[in-house]
């Protein structure tokens, strides 16, 4: 019984404790604001090739198994996903060819609710030009809703229909879109991106994932 | 009993805060910087790709009866006006041989992008213990890799993989000497650096080195990536 009482506590302690860490205010006030639908709407997709880590919380928290085909094995790259996305056309866009690089913030924290990664595009318009950008996404809230999911029994995840993981960079990293080539040189602008985490079924075709763009031509001087 | 649950209790958040402080989250290798500090200032460094073994396969890429000179971890998008993108992915070296990062080579052809028989590229270096660097350039001559229908789907092929266009070179400067007349893409030129590489500029050259010639007629060769960048500039 004293045995039974102990054990009890402990997992009380444990849930408790792990909720607490998890509903850290802190997930909700660090946001980013959403792009006009109108300046940068969102393109879906589905982020199938890649390789790496597949961005669950198991990856960010090295505490999970990773696909053993997908894994990048070099000591280096253990932390990465790298990924080739075509992006579609519309909203008067034609299609892009984009690659996408992850890579695991080695300014996480756990009391900051920051459990995220540094991400990396380049994103190249046939005939029209390309840009670079570069974000940060915290993934802490898709992890805290699928905690409580799993509480509530159920096990398919997470609940939200789309996660804005894009949130400030931590200091040190940086943010932002920068035009590298054709008639984008020289522009600058942001990039926000949504998680769709129930659409990640392997066996599923829905979009799983979605990127907004907004960039801006240089200022003209005057000479 | 209530004392025991009490205590109990509080042990299960103390693991909860000692885990929540010391847990091993991920950290990223890092190996020595292979950087040169010229006489006049600024940073060289160079890297190194080796094909074909370098290339990122991507899930689905296992077949075996893909050609010899098939590059792996590649894509293509053509537009019905012939203007193309393609994308390649590679594991980075340093110097010394070590896998350092992972970087994509974005090339692109047609319309505001190089001039007719030109392509322009993008690279993006990214070392995830120190940043990230953005590179864009002119290249000599369209180095885009072209795609190929075949009944078991579409194949890659990469010109510096085939036996064919080393005929009459063993080495070739991809980055153009000028920029193309569109006078959109400057040639050779670092863009941007993230984290360690942030507020750098300069440029850098894009040289293909072939080192072996199969009898099947692929090729092994080297891409080596020379960087020169100073704190804006």
């Amino acid at each position: 019984m004293r045995a039974l009482v102990g054990v009890l506590g402990l997992l009380l302690g444990l849930l408790v404790g792990a909720s607490t860490v998890l509903l850290n205010p802190l997930a909700w006030m660090r946001g980013l604001p959403p792009l006009s639908s109108e300046i940068g709407p969102f393109k879906t997709y589905r982020g199938e090739a890649y390789r790496g880590i597949d961005l669950g919380a198991g990856s960010l928290l090295r505490a999970g198994r990773q696909d053993p085909e997908a894994a990048l094995n070099d000591p280096a790259l253990r932390h990465v996903r790298i990924a080739i996305i075509v992006l579609p056309a519309g909203a008067g866009a034609p299609a892009a060819l984009a690659v996408k690089v992850s890579a695991a913030a080695e300014s996480n924290s756990l009391w900051r609710a920051q459990l995220g990664t540094n991400d990396y595009w380049n994103i190249y318009w046939p005939g029209e030009g390309s840009i670079f950008a570069t974000g940060y996404s915290n993934y802490w809230a898709v992890t805290r809703d699928g905690f409580f999911a799993v509480l509530g029994g159920d096990f398919d995840g997470a609940r939200a229909a789309g996660y804005p993981v894009s949130a400030p960079p931590p200091p040190g990293s940086a943010a932002g879109v920068t035009g590298a080539a054709g008639r984008y040189a020289g522009f600058t602008g942001e990039i926000r991106e949504l998680w769709y985490p129930r659409a990640g079924n392997p066996r599923g075709t829905d979009p799983d994932w979605a990127v907004a763009i907004k960039a801006n031509p240089p200022p003209v001087t005057a000479r | 009993m209530k004392r025991l649950f009490a205590i109990s209790f509080l042990a299960g958040l103390l693991v909860v805060v000692l885990a929540t402080t010391f847990w091993p989250l991920p950290t990223h290798l890092r190996y020595r910087s292979l950087i040169t500090v010229p006489t006049d200032g600024g940073r060289q460094e160079e890297f190194v790709i080796r094909w074909p073994e370098d290339r990122i396969r991507l899930p689905g890429e296992d077949r075996s009866d893909l050609p010899a000179t098939a590059a792996v971890g590649a894509a293509v998008l053509e537009d019905s006006a012939g203007q193309r993108a393609s994308a390649e992915l590679f594991r980075l070296r340093d110097a010394d041989d070590n896998v350092i990062g992972v970087a994509t080579r974005l090339a692109g052809t047609g319309g505001a992008i190089a001039d007719p028989g030109r392509s322009a590229s993008n690279w993006l270096l990214v070392i995830p213990s120190r940043g990230a660097l953005f590179l864009a350039q002119t290249d000599v001559q369209d180095t885009t890799v072209t795609e190929v229908p075949t009944a078991d789907g579409p194949v890659v092929f990469a010109q510096a993989q085939t036996a064919a266009f080393w005929a009459e070179r063993q080495r070739l400067l991809v980055t153009a000497n000028a920029p193309a007349t569109t006078g959109s893409v400057t040639t050779g030129r670092v863009v941007r650096g993230t984290s360690e590489f942030e507020g750098l500029r300069g440029s850098f050259t894009e040289t293909w080195a072939l080192d072996e010639v199969s009898a099947d007629g692929s090729t092994q060769g080297r891409i080596l990536l020379a960087t020169f960048t100073a704190a804006g500039t």
